[in-house]
């Protein structure tokens, strides 16, 4: 399954068949700052470093514009990863908000704080 | 009389059918009519032809509907929007589907406000002679009316001068940043009987908060809340209660993020109630009365 890898903590899970980035994240114990979760706000938006994402359920033009995603930007809650990818946040940090999930899941929990 | 009550709420949606899932199944609205990118819906006790326009592309708000109770109110209203210095329109019988003549106002905000006196009567779905409370076969939530819209503005103290001055609503309670002199950053008015039927607070012109749905009571809250878990609903804040308006709540987010409300409760005011004032200090209380957090998200994100 293709893994996220989230900049700048470096914290790394892997993803379910279909999950978004931010599904993923969250199963695995994990939080950042998000909005309407549906690819409306723009609340969530951050940069794909690496790798490739689709979007299988339609987000707004206006909150992810075509020049946007040429130039790297991603909505997490909405991005499903094509293969493995790395996704730096903006003016944010990955928080683990439970540690039991990210023990159970794989990720490292030892980095990020709730 | 004037303004009587908000009658439609018009807003994008970035994918139709999946709108027609969260706006059908998972709220209960029944669809009334479909053009290839529109979906118009009503809730099961509203007479009016429709409440809800879904439109395909982007998000956020076309347009308000406010129904007023005579056509002459409609020549008060556009002479008061002009001499306010809005632009208006004259639309007419046609240009909204099932909707009368009317006039379209752009308000200080940028929003765009429709006032109208004439819609294809439908009826509710219990009728008008010895009803039941409720229809049996309700899906979802099964709401049954909308109730009022919270939009955004850079200038609050000239929109509710607008409100009041144009449309004759009156300030039910208000937030300001001190007593005395304080600048205004929220006002909920209200055109009828209920805290509000229009509020807004500062923020970006021409962006919409939410718009909310009217529910029995705090069990019907809670039995949306649980509807909500079931189909995936992403849900913003709630079960809550409101300082302001007193109101039970649960705010949610529609497949592409427009934020949507259950609200029920909240109290009856009157011709002569006096506004209730909220300083900035305690906005946390009236808005979230039971937690006293804002969270990030309910004052940053707006469509
Ligand atoms: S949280 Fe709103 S666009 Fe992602």
């Amino acid at each position: 399954m293709p893994s996220v890898t989230i900049q700048p903590d470096g914290i790394r899970t892997d993803t379910r068949e279909g999950e978004t980035v931010l599904q993923a994240l969250s199963r695995s114990g994990y939080g950042f700052r998000v909005g309407c979760r549906r690819g409306g706000c723009g609340i969530c938006k951050a940069d794909l470093l690496d790798g490739e994402v689709d979007y299988p359920v339609a987000v707004s033009d206006t909150t992810l514009t075509d020049g946007e995603r040429a130039t790297g930007a991603c909505l997490p809650c909405r991005a499903v990863p094509r293969g493995d990818i790395t996704i730096q946040l903006r003016d944010d940090k990955l928080r683990c908000c439970s540690t039991l999930l990210a023990s159970i899941y794989g990720a490292d929990s030892t980095k990020g704080s709730c | 009389m004037g303004v009587m009550r908000l009658g439609y709420v018009h807003v994008r949606v970035t994918d139709l059918e999946a709108s027609r899932f969260h706006y059908g199944e998972t709220l209960g609205m029944k669809v009334v009519h479909e053009t290839p990118n529109q979906i118009y819906y009503k809730g099961w006790d509203e007479f009016d032809h429709h409440s809800v326009v879904l439109e395909e592309g982007g998000v956020g708000l076309v347009k308000l509907g406010y129904k007023v109770e005579k056509s002459t109110d409609l020549d008060a209203i556009e002479n008061r929007a002009q001499n306010f210095g809005c632009i208006t329109e004259r639309m007419s019988t046609g240009s909204n589907v099932a909707v009368g003549d009317g006039v379209r106002i752009v308000l200080p905000s940028e929003h765009v406000v429709e006032l109208y006196h004439e819609i294809d009567y439908v009826g509710t779905e219990v009728g008008l002679l010895n009803p039941d409370p409720f229809p049996r076969h309700l899906v979802g939530v099964g709401v049954p009316r909308i109730d009022h819209a919270l939009i955004t503005c850079e200038d609050p103290a000239a929109q509710e001068r607008f409100f009041s001055e144009v449309l004759g609503f009156r300030p039910v309670e208000r937030v300001v940043t001190e007593l005395d002199d304080g600048d205004l950053i929220g006002s909920w008015m209200s055109c009828t009987n209920t805290p509000h039927d229009i509020a807004f607070i500062k923020g970006e012109n021409g962006k919409l908060h939410h718009f909310a749905y009217n529910l029995t009571d705090w069990t019907a809250i809670k039995h949306a809340g649980g509807i909500f878990a079931m189909d995936d609903v992403s849900v913003d804040v709630g079960p809550t209660q409101h300082g302001i308006t007193r109101g039970e709540t649960i705010y949610f987010f529609d497949p592409s993020g427009n934020r949507n409300e259950v609200f029920s409760g909240g109290y009856q005011t009157f011709a002569d109630s006096p506004p209730i004032t909220w300083t900035a200090d305690q906005l946390a209380k009236g808005i979230f009365y039971i937690g006293r957090e804002l969270n990030e998200r309910f004052t940053s994100i707006v469509t």
